[in-house]
């Protein structure tokens, strides 16, 4: 019995619904959301278009280059989406409310399998089709390919798509079935280390820093050998590029045909390879999450006296309330693994300024030194609010169905955001002010820089965290499977627009001040009584527009929530 | 005492709950019955602040509940349908926190914790994650935490969902117990058995409205029926004598 599409056909007609539900609803959250994509696709054409276009107009060595960034995005796309595979396996395949449902219907496991695969390939790469779109287009456009180039792209993609989930999905029931019932903890930590090595060992691959750098080689020769060898010729990502590559640059010389062929062979092996897995695997996998009754919970008592400790002089609902928050955050694996990568990314982030070669620069060194330390506040404050959207924006949504205990509690609901509020803010301002420090230091700004600096960021935190729990709470949702759906939602969104409109006024208003000190210290001359009226008047705003967006959205938060109903 | 006041509550066009006007003294355990959809559970989210009315007051205790909600909860002690709770927590911590809401601190909450544990049976499960609880002890723990304050006010809604037997009797005889001791209890449920075995006074609502409000005896007098059983006197004042022949029919079939 062939009951594929009747599995298929539930989640065809929830999307149905949705769309039906929103068309209904208000027009003006898919209006804003359709201008931000169209946006973004814009921009990114105009960027790769201006990049090819450049790359083209350097003789010989454009057509290189174009291939290898062509090459670049396709690994990129190769591992965003056998990562994504991964996670959404892991739910889609295990933890989904519909299988205790599938499980009990005369279905074949085969069936499952293929439609939970679909669902899969659907879920993790709708957005790198959507987003990659214009790079593609980007090279077909400059490169003057033909029709047909656009239709042999979607070609190429299909195959490669298929690639990727199989083999995130084998690798996911392999995982499962090594780390038995609900160790679920284990796999999200061995999967984010995984997938931070995956991603260096990719990055080391390319080695980036060799383009830039042409002197490194001992001829131009071997410069040209290395833009010209495949990196590594096992990789699905290579075969796309070996497919497309011939009809952007007519005189590349490559065998189309046979890396098409590479690609449609492997992603129909793996697909036949893939459900003779799930029928050894799959099935034992799934019965194994069942189980388990007990969890184990290691408890360290010093750190619970410590936090104890620590909420002493709060009241006892406040510290309950933050004591609660803690435990659920480090007992919440999703967490963890986020913050993990978040992690990997702020080393990456402050290891760039150690290599920064600014005494190679025709400009004075002074001049970027203290140049890059003050754009660097927008860095840090980007990397602050990428943080912030990640764990400060959900703080209000994890309570989730559960809200109704502190809705139903004489707790008021402005101490809870205040106490949401205070939970993240000290944290925040301990990160920001040693990145800021930390960064400064490795640039050697001067004194008057680095402090600043670690003004602003101290000020522009406690806007970003305030901004963060208000608007959490003007766009909560309470209903959700993962935190991550919670932040990449439409408010995760206006969020950051928010943070980035706040931390971008903030630059602005010092900038002039900052100007001012630069050209004094630079022609030696003695800074006058406005430039110091100057800076007052610029902090001064900086500390009211910093108040305003922690009390604005704090009060529509508060606001909100208490007009909320159906939050349970 | 719970005092309900033309309490009406509406969804656009729809109305949940319309004019809802109901007493419950002290000491009483108060059975709201009523068919699906019958508005009992919206009634109860509108009782615990949960939901604002769309008119008509709702009185805990003397207090009103839309003009001093803070003092108005800090009786009540509330058991929804739905147990969502913290998974990550432990059930002890779980009992802690909710004690912390309500101002106690953890030496008050201790010794309250580990005697509503052994009433509730869950002793053994105190250290253990909440997420490796069954549906049923889930609810054991969030009657726990309803009591945890000692409220003078308990609303509970569908108080034997997911219970054993086992877990249904003690949770009959700890309401009792709370009545006799002066507490008032307003409980809504499909379970009639429930309310024909401890309930005091019984309300029947249905499409909103409350058609019949007063103890079984009075129930059975207004129904008019030599029948008993409270599902007779329950369908029959429900207007739902058709599900009878509804049965009737699909035995019928069956034995064709």
């Amino acid at each position: 019995m062939n009951s594929l599409p009747d599995l298929l056909h539930p989640r065809w007609q929830c999307l149905k619904h949705r769309i039906k539900d929103v068309r209904a609803r208000e027009m003006l959250k898919p209006i804003i959301l359709a201008c931000l994509a169209l946006g973004f696709w814009s921009g990114t054409f105009i960027v790769f278009y201006r990049v090819l276009a450049y790359f083209q107009g350097i003789e010989s060595l454009g057509d290189f280059l174009a291939a290898k960034l062509l090459s670049m995005i396709l690994l990129v796309f190769f591992s965003i989406l056998l990562f994504s595979t991964i996670i959404a396996c892991l739910s889609i395949y295990y933890l989904s409310d519909d299988l205790q449902l599938l499980f009990s219907l005369p279905v074949s496991l085969s069936d499952v399998y293929v439609a939970k695969l679909l669902e899969t390939t659907v879920t993790s790469s709708w957005m790198v089709l959507l987003f990659g779109t214009p790079i593609f287009l980007a090279f077909g456009v400059v490169y003057h390919a033909p029709l047909m180039f656009y239709g042999y792209w979607v070609i190429v993609f299909v195959p490669l798509i298929i690639t990727t989930s199989t083999l995130g999905v084998m690798f996911t029931m392999t995982l499962v079935t090594v780390f038995p019932a609900r160790r679920t903890r284990d796999i999200m930590v061995l999967l984010s280390i995984l997938f931070t090595v995956v991603l260096y060992i990719l990055f080391r691959l390319l080695k980036p820093e060799s383009l830039v750098d042409p002197e490194s080689f001992s001829s131009m020769i071997d410069y040209f050998t290395t833009l010209r060898t495949v990196s590594s010729p096992f990789l699905p990502s290579v075969w796309a590029s070996e497919c497309l590559l011939p009809w952007l640059q007519p005189s590349y010389r490559g065998n189309s045909g046979f890396f098409l062929l590479m690609l449609w062979s492997t992603s129909l092996a793996l697909l036949v390879i893939g459900d003779w897995t799930s029928s050894r695997l799959y099935y034992n996998g799934w019965s194994k999450s069942q189980e388990a009754k007990r969890t184990r919970l290691t408890r360290r008592k010093t750190f619970t006296y410590a936090l104890e400790l620590f909420t002493k002089p709060l009241s006892p609902a406040i510290r309950m309330l933050i004591e609660k928050d803690v435990k659920v955050f480090l007992r919440d694996t999703t967490q963890w693994s986020q913050l993990l990568l978040l992690f990997g990314l702020i080393i990456v982030y402050v290891y760039n300024f150690t290599v920064l070669p600014l005494d190679r620069s025709p400009l004075p060194t002074f001049y970027l030194q203290n140049l890059f330390s003050f754009l660097n506040l927008g860095l840090a404050g980007f990397v602050l609010s990428a943080l912030a959207v990640r764990f400060v924006f959900p703080a209000v949504s994890l309570e989730g169905r559960a809200f109704w205990i502190i809705r139903t509690s004489p707790f008021p609901l402005r101490a809870f955001m205040w106490s949401k509020f205070c939970l993240y803010v000290f944290p925040l301002i301990v990160l920001a002010v040693i990145l800021t420090v930390v960064t400064n230091w490795l640039l050697e700004a001067t004194t008057f820089m680095m402090m600043l600096s670690v003004i602003t960021i101290l000020i522009m935190t406690v806007g970003i965290t305030s901004l963060g729990v208000g608007m959490g709470a003007m766009y909560p949702r309470f209903r959700h499977d993962n935190t991550a759906e919670i932040s990449a939602g439409f408010g995760g969104l206006v969020y950051m627009i928010c943070a980035m409109a706040l931390i971008g006024v903030s630059i602005i208003l010092e900038a002039r001040p900052v100007y001012i000190f630069f050209l004094s210290y630079l022609k030696k001359a003695p800074l006058s009584g406005w430039f110091y009226g100057e800076l007052s008047a610029a902090l001064l705003l900086l500390v009211g527009i910093n108040i305003a967006s922690v009390v604005l959205p704090i009060r529509y938060g508060l606001r909100n929530l208490i007009s909320m109903e159906n939050h349970e | 005492m719970i005092k309900l006041i033309n309490l009406t509550k509406k969804f656009g066009t729809f109305t949940a709950v319309d004019t809802v006007s109901l007493t419950v003294e002290p000491g009483t355990i108060f059975g709201f019955l009523g068919p699906n959809g019958a508005g009992k559970t919206t009634t109860i989210r509108m009782m615990v602040g949960l939901l604002k009315p769309t008119s008509g007051e709702v009185i805990i205790e003397g207090k009103n509940i839309a003009h001093e909600p803070v003092e108005a909860k800090k009786v009540i002690g509330f058991v929804p349908d739905r147990s969502f709770i913290y998974e990550k927590l432990t059930g002890r911590e779980f009992l802690e926190f909710v004690g912390g809401l309500y101002g106690l601190s953890k030496d008050e909450c201790r010794e309250k914790i580990q005697t509503l544990l052994e009433v509730f049976g869950l002793t053994g499960w105190g250290e253990e994650l909440i997420e490796s609880y069954s549906h049923g002890m889930r609810q054991r723990l969030v009657l726990c935490s309803a009591l945890i304050h000692n409220p003078r006010v308990i609303i509970v809604d569908e108080p034997v969902v997911g219970l054993d037997p086992r877990g249904a009797r003690l949770v009959k005889a700890v309401f009792k117990d709370l009545a006799r001791r002066g507490k008032t209890i307003f409980v809504s449920t499909h379970v009639l058995e429930i309310a024909e075995e401890i309930c005091d006074r019984i309300a029947i609502i249905q499409d909103g409205r409350v058609t019949v409000s007063g103890t079984i005896e009075e129930l059975k007098e207004i129904a008019n029926t030599s029948d008993n059983r409270l599902e007779a006197l329950f369908l029959r004042l429900t207007g739902e004598d058709d599900t009878r022949d509804a049965i009737a029919a699909l035995t019928l079939e069956r034995n064709e």
